[in-house]
């Protein structure tokens, strides 16, 4: 009995799996989706594969078992434009925190060093185009919190010397001079000073991530910025009611100003059931944040391997539902029904945070395209979505940078 | 009677000859010519000490110390090394903190002027800068305790436009003995020996003033770029720990280095040195007047203390020493390391300075008085900036080289 029941599984399987090759063949959606992707940036805003720089064991050249980035599985899945995320907890303050955040800006400058032949260094728009033309990936550099350049306006211009494209303007506690999302404010968004860093960011050309800050230091933001804001790695609320996410009204205001929100891929940012299940079992991310802390220490490769595996007992014991990385699509999707397909991207926090299943790394990218793309969207508009509108961004951001600076 | 006028009228007729020559209108037609058809390069200026307290401005004519924008370009100094400095005392993450802060501080300086500064970092830099009439700024970090024994802060300094780092400053850092400490390295420690090697590496010269003479030759041996001395002058003159002995100055030579002669009266002059140490008091009390006058802040401090000095000076308590000193100290350079090897570090608003030489003006005197001595136009010229401009030019190909074979 159980030998037929087998049978009928495995021929069910294989008919799928035959009817799904067939139709993709048939509409040839699957081939157009591979070949629209792989000659396209596809740029993403947020990884946080810099802190495994620092670990012997990580080697971004070769192949890893574990982990979402390297060069052989960024080129599988055409992955050719990486923000690497400059980061450390946000209640490390004062000079410690500018002497670390270097430490890791050397950290990925000495990576593209090492693999040239693979990486470009990039800081405007125009890099990124011309490393594409060259084959290589473009590696960009984003500070992910404000509390990295020890409340010093010198010290923000001196990152952005250095390459820093975008800088994040809280992380999950709230700094000197702005509120996090995930932090009891204290500054009602913005302070005076925090207005000064956005202005100096404006003229400094580096984009004003408000990705973790608070709904009030996003309006504080958008108010003072003169260029449109990223979002660097966040979801939306109405999908998943996360106050890491943006509500349907921050998405519309933010897009008004040319703004783009960069998809986070999340598990608990993407899915509600996911988020909810997740929050009663261990409270949430910043909760898991600071036990994962408490266990690992500054050894992040530990961080990385403790929280897959807490996660994936924790799913394999029916504890926290299966998420599927269709969600992302759905993300994309609600976006661009909001306020149109010029102002979403991609920001997946690889490295950073748990993956949907069947978006295990970058390699897994191609699906993105092949699921817009058989959800009706059009070339042109997958493009914008998978680079595009980033390099837009960048490009007004520069322009607004210059205009800025000849202005003084 | 007789003798209180005799010493009156001597002293009138020694101010006579002196105002006789060192008047701007005196310097000859051909010195003229030669000294403003000439880069004139200083590889060590503490002036960015004054930019810290943000009221400064280095483009207005200035009362008080040696250097601004007009001053620079009436004594045609073309290209000046802005001295980035901390007291050996501040170190860690501040001390990085506080370069960065004054590596900031430079730059913006050269934004606000941008008819008169650019940043350089290239010989071939400065050559464009005077060509188009602008004078280059450099920036060189003094004292290695400021990288905080960490080669990727030195890379960041580096990436920053840094272009010489001074091993150490007047204390011994955590891996290179001072000559005013007592040795605890016996020079320079193995990671020392790294750090001169990557510094070799991203093209930044290792400047040898200040450092131990063990220090000295350890780096000579490791370094596979000709060193400089930023700012030291000549032991067998003035035997100040912080000059350079004749064999010194021989071997830095014979590798292709070049001593920058420095100004200050204690370095120049023996008379002055023994004064100095004859009458312990009167430093302190120098020093406990410019406490009084400056407190904590830096630039002050400095400024004043060239101050006070000579008004001890103007009251007879230290002997007068001429700007005549400095030629003596390059003529005796040039004859034992050769007319290539000998350069201008005049330690501008860090030191006391000797009478002729008060500020940038008064540059062309030294021209004036190289051409009296009977050198030849080419060979000042090298002294006062192509011999600092052919170790640059060295050490960014010995940096090119390291680098690709490092690809290789």
């Amino acid at each position: 009995m159980r030998r037929v029941l087998a049978f009928f599984w495995i021929s069910s399987c294989l008919c799928a799996g035959f009817v799904f090759a067939r139709r993709a063949a048939a509409d040839g959606i699957a081939e157009r989706a591979r070949t629209l992707h792989f000659s396209s940036i596809v740029l993403d805003t947020h990884d946080d594969t810099t802190q495994r720089f620092f670990s012997k064991d990580f080697d971004i050249g070769k192949r890893n078992p574990d982990g979402h980035v390297d060069i052989p599985r960024l080129r599988e899945g055409g992955m050719n434009a990486i923000f690497f995320s400059i980061w450390i907890d946000g209640r490390i303050m004062g000079p410690p925190a500018v002497q670390k955040a270097l430490d890791q800006i050397d950290a990925v400058h000495e990576n593209v060093r090492k693999y040239s032949k693979d990486l470009m260094f990039c800081r405007t728009a125009a890099e990124v185009r011309e490393a594409h033309k060259q084959g290589k990936i473009a590696a960009l550099i984003g500070v992910e919190g404000g509390h990295m350049i020890g409340n010093d306006i010198r010290v923000l211009r001196m990152f952005g010397n250095l390459g820093v494209r975008y800088m994040t303007l809280s992380h999950f506690y709230n700094d000197e001079w702005a509120d996090s999302s995930t932090d009891k404010p204290v500054h009602n968004g913005l302070t005076d000073f925090g207005k000064d860093i956005v202005r100096e960011m404006n003229r400094q050309g580096i984009m004003v991530d408000i990705s973790h800050v608070s709904d009030k230091t996003f309006y504080d933001a958008l108010e003072v910025s003169k260029a449109p804001l990223i979002a660097s790695h966040s979801s939306c609320r109405a999908l998943c009611n996360h106050v890491r996410d943006m509500s349907d009204d921050m998405i519309k205001v933010l897009a008004a100003k040319g703004g783009v929100i960069q998809i986070n891929y999340e598990k608990s940012f993407i899915d509600q059931a996911y988020k909810d299940a997740s929050e009663k079992q261990s409270g949430g991310v910043v909760a898991i944040f600071d036990q994962l802390k408490k266990a690992c220490g500054d050894d992040q490769e530990c961080f990385g391997r403790k929280m897959g595996e807490q996660e994936k007992q924790a799913t394999a014991e029916g504890k926290l539902p299966h998420v599927s990385w269709e969600r992302i699509v759905d993300h994309i999707d609600h976006v661009v029904k909001l306020v149109g397909p010029d102002h979403v991207g991609l920001g997946s926090d690889f490295d950073g945070a748990t993956m949907p299943e069947g978006m295990e790394d970058c390699s897994k990218l191609p699906k993105i395209t092949e699921a817009l793309m058989r959800k009706g969207y059009g070339d042109d508009d997958i493009r914008k979505i998978l680079g595009g509108n980033t390099l837009r961004l960048m490009e007004q951001v520069e322009r607004i940078s210059k205009e800025l600076q000849a202005r003084l | 009677m007789l003798r209180p006028m005799l010493a009156t009228s001597l002293l009138f007729s020694a101010g006579l000859f002196v105002a006789a020559t060192v008047t701007a209108d005196d310097i000859s037609a051909r010195a003229r010519k030669l000294h403003f058809s000439s880069i004139v390069v200083d590889t060590h200026d503490d002036t960015t000490q004054r930019f810290l307290d943000g009221k400064f401005d280095l483009g207005a004519r200035s009362a008080t110390g040696s250097i601004d924008i007009p001053r620079m370009r009436e004594g045609n100094l073309g290209a000046i090394f802005f001295s980035i400095w901390l007291p050996s005392k501040i170190t860690g993450p501040e001390a990085v903190h506080r370069t960065l802060v004054q590596i900031d501080a430079v730059s913006e300086q050269v934004r606000r002027h941008p008819k008169d500064l650019i940043l350089a970092t290239t010989a071939a830099e400065i050559r464009e800068a005077q060509k188009q009439g602008k004078i280059a700024a450099l920036m060189g970090v003094e004292g290695g305790h400021m990288i905080n024994s960490d080669l990727g802060v030195l890379r960041s300094y580096a990436a920053l436009g840094v272009r010489y780092m001074t091993l150490t400053h007047s204390g011994n850092d955590e891996w290179a003995d001072s000559s005013t400490d007592k040795a605890v390295h016996n020079g320079l420690t193995e990671f020392g020996k790294d750090v001169v090697r990557e510094m070799n590496r991203l093209g930044v010269m290792v400047d040898i003033s200040h450092v131990s003479d063990k220090t000295f030759y350890d780096a000579l041996e490791v370094s596979k770029a000709p060193l400089i001395a930023s700012h030291s002058s000549c032991r067998a003159i003035c035997d100040a720990p912080r000059n350079m002995t004749d064999q010194m100055m021989k071997d830095l030579a014979a590798k292709g280095g070049v001593v920058q002669i420095n100004y200050h009266v204690g370095f120049l002059s023996q008379e002055f040195r023994d004064a100095e140490k004859a009458n312990p008091e009167l430093n302190k009390a120098i020093g406990a007047e410019v406490q009084k006058r400056c407190g904590d802040n830096e630039g002050c401090q400095l400024i004043e203390g060239d101050r006070i000095t000579r008004e001890y000076v103007e009251r007879g308590k230290l002997p007068r020493v001429d700007f005549i000193k400095i030629i003596e100290h390059i003529d005796h350079a040039v004859k034992v390391a050769g007319i290539e090897h000998v350069g201008l570090g005049s330690d501008f608003d860090g030191a006391n300075m000797p009478y002729g030489m008060e500020d940038a003006t008064k540059l062309p005197h030294i021209t004036e008085a190289l051409l009296q001595k009977g050198y030849s136009e080419d060979g000042v010229k090298k002294i006062l900036g192509e011999n600092t401009l052919r170790v640059m030019t060295e050490v960014e190909r010995v940096s090119r080289e390291s680098n690709s074979q490092l690809r290789k």
